[in-house]
């Protein structure tokens, strides 16, 4: 029998067990496709563009490998809004058993034939199985940046499991704890940073319980502004943030009673990588490129107030960036990776040079799940 | 054309062409994961100018699955 892909359905549950179970014999936990077929983050609904979709693959009755489509729409100015998916969570039984090496190919051939335009992001990298093997099928990538606010510098010298990777790193980091060096110079270099930024006028935020439309107007304001930005209207903005997720805090943020923007926050889950350290992240940001400082100090703000140790983002567009870095954010090593197929990189070309004119943070993807 | 798949396979494998045979597969040689099994594809569909279907693709298990099924696409493409 060949090797068939199809909808994820009920039926398939028990197969999609004993994959797992196969994989995580390997060694790796993180190797775990769905248990359920219906997808808590994002089902589909009627009239709603983003939803995700799940695949499996099939070998006589045996589940040989899986990955998922984030269905979405994207606005590109001159070509307006276009569907578009996202290839995530692709898992294939080749991980543990190379006689089935072919598969990891097989299905994203296959996610292509059901949506041409699609991307993947994050990835860990380029080094990473999954670049690597769309680098070969042509597509395009590129690397976005990736910034942090060390809020509590003590804190992170003594818990920033990334960096204490030597003996003598870790030394230095525990002197500069304990002399407050270290808090001395991290506070300096924020400073500098901070001079740079303009005087803005009085910018207010507001915590709201959830997105209406005043968020719409801004989502039109602005999205010709960007060379390619995922869909940000209050209805999709309702659906990745719910009301009843009490994780996020929705900041509204107002120029004079005007609205400018808003941004998204919330503390992740904890990782090894950060120790014991309170991590938060501006998760979702929008507003035009001019207004970006206001947003990212307002956003900033609130994750200081929830007192925070350490303040992580990912923001494509160049003026993001630097909206960050005049918050005090320095920019890290990045393993972010926006990768397009070739259909849909045609539709943003000249692509690395609009790369920094892309609208992509952290909230796209699958990101929303994975990190919070 | 097993010669000529093997040529191309030991370049991307960056493997010696001799120690290739028609027995080798993803469990003997090392070199040959998922990546390069994708990778050889693109190389044969470039090299010999077609598209090859999935179900073409799950049949190469071993390098001489490889040939045969080139064979096979060459000859129905050519009549």
């Amino acid at each position: 029998m060949p090797i068939v892909i199809e909808p994820y359905r009920e039926e398939h549950e028990p197969a999609v067990q004993e994959f797992n179970r196969r994989l995580q014999a390997a060694g790796d936990p993180d190797l775990v496709f769905y248990k359920s077929s219906r997808p808590k983050w994002l089902p589909q609904i009627e009239a709603s563009p983003v939803y995700n979709e799940y695949l499996v693959a099939v070998d006589s009755g045996v589940v040989r490998g899986a990955y998922a489509l984030k269905h979405e729409q994207v606005f590109i100015p001159g070509k307006g809004s276009i569907s578009v998916a996202c290839y995530h969570h692709p898992l294939s039984e080749g991980i543990v058993d190379r006689s089935y090496a072919s598969i990891g190919g097989l299905m994203v051939r296959d996610a292509l034939t059901r949506q041409p335009l699609l991307y993947s992001l994050g990835m860990g990298g380029y080094d990473r199985p999954l670049p690597k093997m769309l680098k070969a099928l042509g597509w395009s990538l590129v690397q976005l940046p990736f910034v942090f606010k060390i809020v509590h510098p003590n804190r992170f010298l003594r818990d920033m499991h990334a960096l204490r990777t030597s003996p003598l790193r870790r030394s230095l980091m525990d002197a500069g704890a304990a002399t407050g060096l270290g808090w001395l110079a991290v506070r300096a270099a924020q400073s500098a940073l901070r001079a740079r930024a303009p005087r803005s006028g009085p910018v207010t935020s507001d915590r709201v319980a959830e997105f209406a439309g005043w968020a719409d107007a801004l989502w039109l304001q602005a999205r010709e502004q960007y060379r390619m930005s995922a869909l940000r209207d209050s209805e999709t903005l309702r659906r990745l943030y719910p009301r009843t997720d009490d994780h996020f805090t929705r900041l509204r943020v107002r120029r004079r009673a005007t609205d400018v923007g808003w941004a998204v926050v919330g503390e992740r889950r904890k990782d090894a990588k950060y120790g014991s350290m309170r991590v938060g992240s501006i998760v979702d940001s929008w507003a035009s490129p001019e207004n970006a400082l206001d947003v990212a100090q307002a956003a900033t703000r609130e994750l200081e107030t929830q007192s925070v140790d350490l303040i992580v983002s990912n923001q494509s567009h160049t003026a993001w960036g630097h909206a960050l870095e005049r918050c005090g954010f320095f920019n890290g090593p990045s393993n972010f990776i926006f990768a397009a197929s070739k259909k849909y990189a045609e539709t943003l070309q000249p692509f690395a040079e609009n790369s920094g004119g892309f609208h992509i943070t952290r909230a796209d993807g699958d990101g929303l799940p994975r990190n919070f | 054309m097993f010669e000529q798949v093997r040529r191309i396979a030991a370049d991307l494998f960056a493997v010696p062409t001799e120690r290739l045979t028609s027995e080798s597969s993803p469990e003997t040689v090392e070199a040959w994961d998922s990546n390069q099994h994708l990778t050889l594809v693109l190389a044969l569909e470039e090299r010999f100018a077609f598209q090859l279907y999935p179900e073409e693709i799950e049949q190469m298990h071993t390098l001489g699955d490889v040939a045969r099924v080139v064979e096979a696409k060459v000859q129905a493409v050519k009549s």
